[in-house]
């Protein structure tokens, strides 16, 4: 054993000699390190909760946008229903429902707006302009996103009934014929044949991708289901 | 001093801590977001609208391409040459697009195109490099997975079909980088014919427009009232649309056009002009004109219109071509009925114009409209009766009933006319309702002359309407603007056993609509029937025969049992008179594609019968049999061409985009087929990003849980 093992004044200490150093030879630093260190992780800490909340707030933000705006429409279709035309959901909004959308099979109710811009597409399902009116005969194509309010198309299967109720209170309902995954530029999708009562929605895909502003959109296409006739046994009862 | 061991108690008690205020957090932050949200859409009315507008970049839109300012040279750039052939009444165009891939990648091109609503599209081929590949015919579904196909196995390939009976679509996938790949289309048409004043008139039309009502995002009409909502489509279009791609504005012309024409007339030429376009024309023989376009290209913005006229007697009375084939012979006949307007009794008329004043007629077409309707009025005799309706989303007419063509009545109406604007909708069910009222008398000839563009969607339903209230009136459509939908009008007039007129410009209105009068104004063959030799079993089409006015040929397309021979006459009533004439099928000069011709004829025919209500089951195998049998582009099949050897690697990447075209009215093609709405939003990403910053806070905690206990 060295002389100079606890001897922290001593010309040859080191420090690193005994195993054992005196109190005395202890460096003071490793009292006053955690007190630092717990500044900066307590900095860092607070950052990230707020980084957090921030972002959960946006996450937040549009869902509940798009699920708070689908219950004031459903305000505005109740009235639609009764006979006003075009019917502002909330006072400044610069659309109006135009149908409402049901799956039966998957207890799906979507109020479907008119236009499909982001700022609509926001609130609900938004019928693109000019294709033609929901219900009416042609292509009606109608677009939303696919992480709210059309994030049951990945879902659906083919054969799958949809209903959609226009603004007179009629009811038609579609069968889902196809399903496809089209790049955004194919717009041989929003074509219209004669004779044809189409519904088309459209949504981006994949489904599970992070990000908005991807290049490839679903689509599901649905035909018109003839208007149910009068069962016979209805005209025998008559 | 060694921190205290933890037991395995501890430890789970630590995550279990964890996991709990994790769960806290995420709590914490969706309320507080939810609550955010609520109030930002409760409350902040124009806060609301500035937020949406930032979320409308993140959150995609309905971007139409160009609208965000997307690269012009993204898309493959493309070349039209047109070469037209003109032999006699009878025309065969080659339409050549050059694809060309400007960019450094492999790349899919689709272009919207037009061709004459008659064409009969009989050749599809596409040359890459020095080599020539041959289109297929298939039926639609299956030249489709072809293409599909050979597109994924990186082989050149092009697909063309028919969308509506004029507007055609081509797919050209796996053009190299910067390389070119050419599609050539083959049709072939016959040419509208009239003899005005005794000198035989032609008119070729080619489009280069593909109007925007043709176009997906047009409106379809409402069934039950006609109405269009025009009002309600074009002030958000204007929003949507991006800036207009004017070659002038741009500078370089984006889709040129290239147009070689070679005319023999078969008689010697008076005359040639070009309305719309300034032509440079070379006498090669009497006979015999070569005609280019001045500028050498064009933009494809404005149809190219040629007419000419025939030297004065020269004008053809019969001509009768045979295309002899195996199974069955085809025939073409077009035959002028000799001029019988001086023997006829005049009867006095009633006419009754419809002028559509809605939104899309909007500058120089209602300009041309009130033009045409104050000179038709002029031509009024004092005996014959009129009325003028007008619609936009509603009908109104001037008069209640038809009244004397009167100097009061008439000046009455002429100022109406001049005070007409355009704007609303397009109901023209209830315009033409009111016009056709159903009735036959012979002590009247009664006309209705339909000024429009023809901006609507419910075609189906209007030609319907048409055949259900005729009764003994004529309905005579006149095109306006600068691409009226010519489909339309075509159809209803042949629905209103009337005729088309067109009118491109505003100084062709008098001349045009001249013409039109000096034909209305006499007397019309009527009850027109082909007697076919015994043993021809001919099927032929139009069946049966349109009334005829002046100066109008009888076209008849026939298929006929192979090598028959004999005479054909035709009958028609001409006023009191009984006219006959006859044709013998020996003297038929030999013709080529008037198989296709007919055969285009005859599904034209079917795809009427089908808009008229005929069950699909029982059309498309009838079209797709002819469309098969005679090569033709049809709504049931299409071209598709397949190079054998693939040419992009399986690992090379195939990007698509479409080639913009120049439209008319300011209308951008890019804006006008667009893209499909974008629907994702960034929820998920901020919500990972969350994830994260929460674990790290999560982190964070720990860490200085241990640096205090080591404390």
């Amino acid at each position: 054993m060295n002389a100079s093992c606890n001897d922290c004044k001593h010309l040859e200490f080191l420090g690193v000699e005994c195993a054992w150093p005196a109190a005395a030879c202890r460096p003071a630093a490793p009292v006053r390190r955690p007190r630092r260190i717990q500044r900066v992780f307590q900095l860092a800490a607070a950052a990230f909760l707020l980084i957090a909340v921030w972002q959960f707030g946006q996450a937040g933000y549009i869902h509940a946008k798009a699920w708070l705006a689908q219950h004031l429409i459903s305000e505005a279709w109740s009235r639609t229903l009764a006979g006003e035309t075009q019917v502002k959901p909330w006072a400044w909004a610069d659309t109006w429902p135009v149908a409402r959308l049901r799956v039966p099979g998957r207890d799906v109710e979507r109020y479907v707006l008119a236009g499909s811009n982001g700022r609509t597409i926001a609130f609900g399902p938004g019928h693109v302009f000019g294709t033609a009116e929901p219900g009416m005969p042609g292509n009606s194509v109608i677009g939303a996103h696919r992480d709210t309010h059309f994030a049951f198309l990945q879902w659906l299967d083919d054969g799958e009934l949809i209903e959609l109720e226009t603004p007179t209170g009629q009811v038609h309902s579609y069968r889902v014929t196809q399903r496809a995954v089209v790049d955004k530029h194919d717009t041989r999708v929003l074509a219209a044949h004669p004779g044809e009562r189409r519904l088309t929605l459209v949504t981006c895909y994949p489904f599970d991708a992070l990000r908005a502003g991807g290049p490839l959109r679903y689509v599901v296409t649905a035909e018109r289901v003839p208007d149910r006739l009068p069962s016979p046994l209805l005209h025998a009862a008559l | 001093m060694t921190p205290a061991p933890l037991g395995l108690r501890d430890r789970i008690r630590e995550i279990a801590d964890l996991l709990a205020r994790l769960l806290l957090m995420f709590v914490t932050g969706l309320g507080i977001s939810l609550a955010l949200g609520g109030i930002v859409l409760l409350l902040a009315g124009p806060a609301a609208a500035a937020t949406a507008d930032d979320d409308t970049v993140q959150q995609g839109t309905l971007l139409f391409a160009g609208a965000d300012g997307g690269d012009p040279l993204a898309a493959p750039l493309l070349h039209t040459d047109v070469s037209i052939r003109v032999s006699g009444p009878i025309v065969r165009t080659t339409v050549v697009q050059r694809f060309r891939n400007p960019a450094g990648d492999w790349r899919e091109g689709s272009y919207v195109f037009p061709l004459p609503e008659t064409a009969a599209v009989q050749r599809m081929r596409i040359r890459v490099a020095d080599r020539l590949i041959e289109g297929e015919i298939q039926e639609r579904a299956q030249a489709q997975a072809t293409y599909e196909k050979a597109k994924a196995e990186g082989k050149h390939t092009a697909l063309v079909s028919q969308q509506r009976p004029n507007i055609f679509t081509t797919r050209v996938a796996n053009i190299g980088p910067r390389d070119e790949v050419l599609v050539e289309i083959e049709y072939q048409h016959r040419l509208p014919y009239y003899v005005v004043d005794g000198v035989g008139r032609y008119s070729l039309r080619f489009p280069m427009v593909v109007a925007p009502r043709y176009i997906p995002g047009r409106p379809v009409a409402d069934e039950e009232s006609g109405a269009i909502g025009a009002t309600d489509v074009v002030p958000d279009a204007a929003a949507i649309l991006p800036p207009m791609l004017l070659p002038d504005e741009r500078g370089p012309i984006i889709n040129p056009v290239s147009l070689n024409v070679y005319l023999d007339a078969g008689a010697p030429i008076a005359t040639v002009d070009s309305p719309f376009h300034r032509i440079r024309v070379d006498t090669l023989k009497p006979a015999v004109r070569r005609i280019r376009l001045s500028e050498g290209r064009t933009p494809a913005n404005r149809d190219f219109v040629l007419n000419w006229t025939l030297a004065s007697g020269a004008a053809p009375h019969a001509t009768l071509f045979v295309e002899p084939a195996a199974a069955r012979d085809h025939a073409l006949l077009m035959l002028m009925p000799p001029a019988a307007s001086r023997v006829a009794r005049r009867l006095p008329r009633e006419v009754v114009f419809i002028i559509d004043t809605s939104g899309s007629m909007e500058g120089t077409s209602i300009v041309q409209a009130r033009e045409a309707l104050a000179l038709a009025l002029e031509r009024l005799d004092a005996e014959d009766r009129f009325n003028v309706i007008e619609f936009n989303s509603e009908p109104f007419a001037l008069f209640d009933a038809a009244q004397p063509a009167s100097r009061a009545n008439l000046s009455r109406a002429t100022h109406w006319v001049r005070h007409l604007r355009a704007r609303g909708g397009t109901e023209m069910a209830g315009a033409l309702a009111l016009a056709l009222d159903g009735g036959r008398s012979a002590e009247r000839v009664r006309q209705v002359i339909f000024l429009t563009d023809g901006a609507v969607g419910n075609e189906a339903q209007l030609f319907g309407l048409i055949q259900q209230r005729l009764g003994d009136t004529r309905l005579f459509t006149v095109g306006i603007g600068s691409a009226p939908n010519s489909h339309f009008m075509r159809k209803a007039a042949q629905a209103g056993r009337g005729s088309f007129t067109y009118i491109g410009q505003v100084g062709e209105v008098a001349a045009r609509m001249g013409e039109l009068f000096a034909r209305l104004e006499s007397p019309v063959l009527k009850n027109l029937s082909i007697v076919w030799p015994a043993g021809a079993a001919a099927d032929a089409t139009p069946d049966p025969l349109p009334d005829l006015y002046l100066g109008e040929p009888v076209v008849v397309a026939a298929a006929l049992a192979h090598g028959a021979r004999g005479e054909l006459q035709i009958r028609g009533d001409a006023g009191d008179i009984r006219w006959t004439s006859s044709l013998s099928l020996a003297e038929a000069h030999p013709g080529e594609g008037i198989g296709a011709l007919w055969a285009r004829d005859k599904i034209e025919r079917l795809m009427d019968a089908l808009s008229e209500g005929a069950a699909e089951d029982a059309i498309r195998p009838q079209v797709l049999a002819l469309a098969l049998e005679h090569r033709l582009l049809s709504r049931y099949t299409s071209f598709v061409a397949v190079d054998k050897t693939p040419a992009r690697s399986a690992d090379a990447r195939l990007k698509s985009g479409a080639v913009p075209s120049a439209l008319p009215a300011g209308w951008s093609p890019a804006g006008v087929f667009g893209e499909l709405p974008q629907g994702a939003t960034d929820a998920r990403w901020h919500a990972l990003i969350g994830l994260i910053a929460l674990a790290a806070f999560g982190l964070a905690r720990t860490r200085l849980r241990f640096t205090s206990l080591e404390a």
